[in-house]
């Protein structure tokens, strides 16, 4: 009898997952945040929470959008509901590594980063330090975040985050 | 900080109240470190109970949490009998911080300077080389450890809340809540609570700016714009003020409106805030009806530094910590019930996200009180208004848009501050 060895599922290549990863930092830090939904796949969980939370399991952390269409209302919330004083990001992105795949479809991987805010009056400070957990795939041809789990080393924020991390 | 650095200015003039009373509160109120000195002693040292910590955080004999009284470092255990007790945390021998993790379970409490142990109820155990070494040194001999202890605070559990006083002779809690109140912390903090996480968010402001902004009804819909961006149907129609007997606790409530539920949430229990909403993500608000009371939206405070927020089914202890005259460190403890299903705690985990350091309907509070920081801080002798709703100080049951609340916080501040 002839063995049938299943098709491995495409899944997106090294090089497109760092890609993916400093093309989303940079749309964020050069102020595009329209294109943040569209860096994600329609039921892609986006969430930001603290290694206080992770480690403890406990599910309510900062951010937690579980589909494209909350980080949409999160966009549209940014430009005409939400008051805050004008700042931008600087990410600084670490190597990133690839770790055992939790699911067929998707590439399973992890980078530290930091972020520097700006604010309007000049002012510089080192606003957040942590890891990204990533599960990328494709998506007709092009790679897209599953899921995004921020985990901020810290458990306090400087006044408020209203641009994604 | 460049933008919030400010000169502590000294004024060597006695701080006078305006003669109008509790609708201003002058601006040096917010920046005045000899003022913010005084409020250590008279508020959090004197006659006011200091919210502590969740009884859950600690549910196991030598359980440890870390905390501060105003600018007083506390311990709060558990001890091997399941009572609990509160201390600051300052050693008796040199007065270094003898806990210095967040939670922990210890057998017993021991300073890292110089080894003193204690129990933990606070009591000294032992020193290390009282005797001395090779009998050379030691403590005198008429050294007590029954005299050496770390200093107790006044504790008491009130629905799964841990409280402390420096006042030895404090009324119980139930009591310094008032009639007014104590059913409502009860309605919502009455039953096994769980923790389903927590942040904390530096706000560059006076702590008594935060509570003024919780007490603020008037803002509510002015600068938290969200729901009606989204055109999100208010549930929450009509609403009202109560005060406690001695105005500076409140409560903030408002009731759905009479509307006709759709089917398919009336069989499931279940109502959708945002039914005809202009949100893309419309899981956001799936809520349930919790209580029989109609009430969907509550903000309680206890004065001097927390607050319980029941918003839809998102259920959460706001304490802000004063870090400095200019600086708040706000604490998001979001909670759910032991009985929660799991499809009940999912609502409670998406609801989240109205609230907090990165909340879609109340991000701006972040910043809001820093703006009144900076806006004022060249003019300690200036004063806000507050004249919205009238000049008294009284439970408004049928309007929000009213400072009397604020005014009530002002009125509780003046007298336990002799002011």
């Amino acid at each position: 009898m002839r063995k049938i060895t299943p098709l491995p599922l495409d899944t997106p290549s090294h090089e497109m997952v760092t890609d993916l990863i400093v093309r989303y930092a940079h749309a964020l830090d050069d102020g595009q945040i329209d294109l943040w939904p569209g860096f994600f796949t329609a039921s892609a969980l986006y969430h930001i929470t603290t290694r206080e939370n992770h480690d403890q399991g406990l599910p309510i952390g900062i951010i937690r959008c579980s589909s494209r269409g909350m980080m949409a209302d999160r966009v549209k919330a940014f430009h005409t509901a939400n008051i805050f004083e004008p700042h931008c990001y600087n990410h600084m992105i670490g190597p990133v590594v690839i770790g055992p795949a939790k699911s067929a479809d998707a590439v399973s991987s992890r980078c530290n980063f930091q972020i520097v805010r700006i604010m309007e009056d000049g002012r510089m400070d080192l606003f957040a330090s942590g890891k990204y957990l990533d599960e990328i795939v494709l998506e007709g041809g092009v790679a897209k975040f599953k899921e995004r789990i921020v985990i901020l080393d810290s458990r306090n924020i400087d006044i408020l985050i209203v641009v994604p991390l | 900080m460049l933008a919030t650095t400010q000169a502590t200015e000294t004024h060597p003039e006695p701080f006078k109240w305006p003669s109008e009373g509790v609708t201003r509160a002058p601006y040096r109120l917010f920046t005045d470190p000899d003022i913010y000195a005084q409020e250590q002693q008279r508020i959090f040292r004197g006659r006011a109970w200091n919210y502590l910590g969740l009884e859950v955080e600690i549910p196991n004999p030598g359980d440890y949490r870390t905390t501060t009284a105003g600018e007083t470092p506390v311990i709060v255990t558990r001890d091997r009998d399941g009572k609990v007790h509160a201390m600051v945390n300052r050693c008796a021998h040199k007065g270094a911080l003898v806990c210095l993790k967040k939670k922990d379970n210890v057998p017993s409490l021991t300073c890292v300077y110089h080894s003193w142990n204690y129990e933990l109820d606070g009591r000294l155990k032992g020193v290390a080389f009282r005797n001395g070494l090779r009998g050379q040194g030691g403590m005198p001999d008429d050294f007590d450890v029954g005299k050496h202890r770390l200093q107790p605070l006044k504790v008491e559990i009130f629905c799964g809340m841990i409280f402390g006083s420096f006042a030895e002779d404090m009324e119980d809690v139930e009591t310094y809540l008032g009639p007014d109140m104590a059913p409502f912390i009860k309605r919502n903090l009455g039953r096994p609570l769980r923790i389903l996480g927590t942040h904390s968010q530096t706000i560059h402001n006076n702590w008594k700016l935060y509570a003024e902004n919780l007490r603020d009804s008037y803002h509510a819909t002015l600068l938290h714009t969200f729901y009606t961006t989204f055109k999100v149907n208010r549930l929450d129609m009509d609403g009202g003020i109560i005060l406690s007997d001695k105005k500076w606790h409140h409560i903030s409530f408002a009731r759905r409106a009479n509307l006709t539920e759709a089917a398919e949430y009336k069989d499931s229990n279940v109502h959708s805030a945002s039914f005809d909403s202009a949100l893309e993500g419309p899981g956001l608000l799936q809520a349930w009806e919790e209580f029989d009371d109609g009430i969907t939206h509550s903000i309680q405070t206890i004065f001097p530094n927390m607050c319980v927020q029941f918003t839809l089914n998102s259920l959460a202890i706001r304490f802000f910590a004063p870090r400095g005259v200019n600086k708040t460190e706000l604490f998001w403890i979001y909670l759910g019930y032991e009985r929660d299903s799991e499809e009940q705690s999912q609502m409670r985990v998406m609801q989240s996200n109205l609230t907090g350091a990165a909340g879609l309907v109340s991000l701006e509070d972040g910043c809001i009180n820093e703006f009144v920081q900076r806006g004022t801080r060249a003019d300690p002798q200036c004063a806000s208004f507050m004249e919205m709703g009238g000049r008294q100080v009284e439970s408004e049951k049928s309007s929000r848009a009213t400072e009397t609340s604020v005014r009530g916080f002002w009125h509780g501040y003046r007298e336990i501050m002799g002011f």
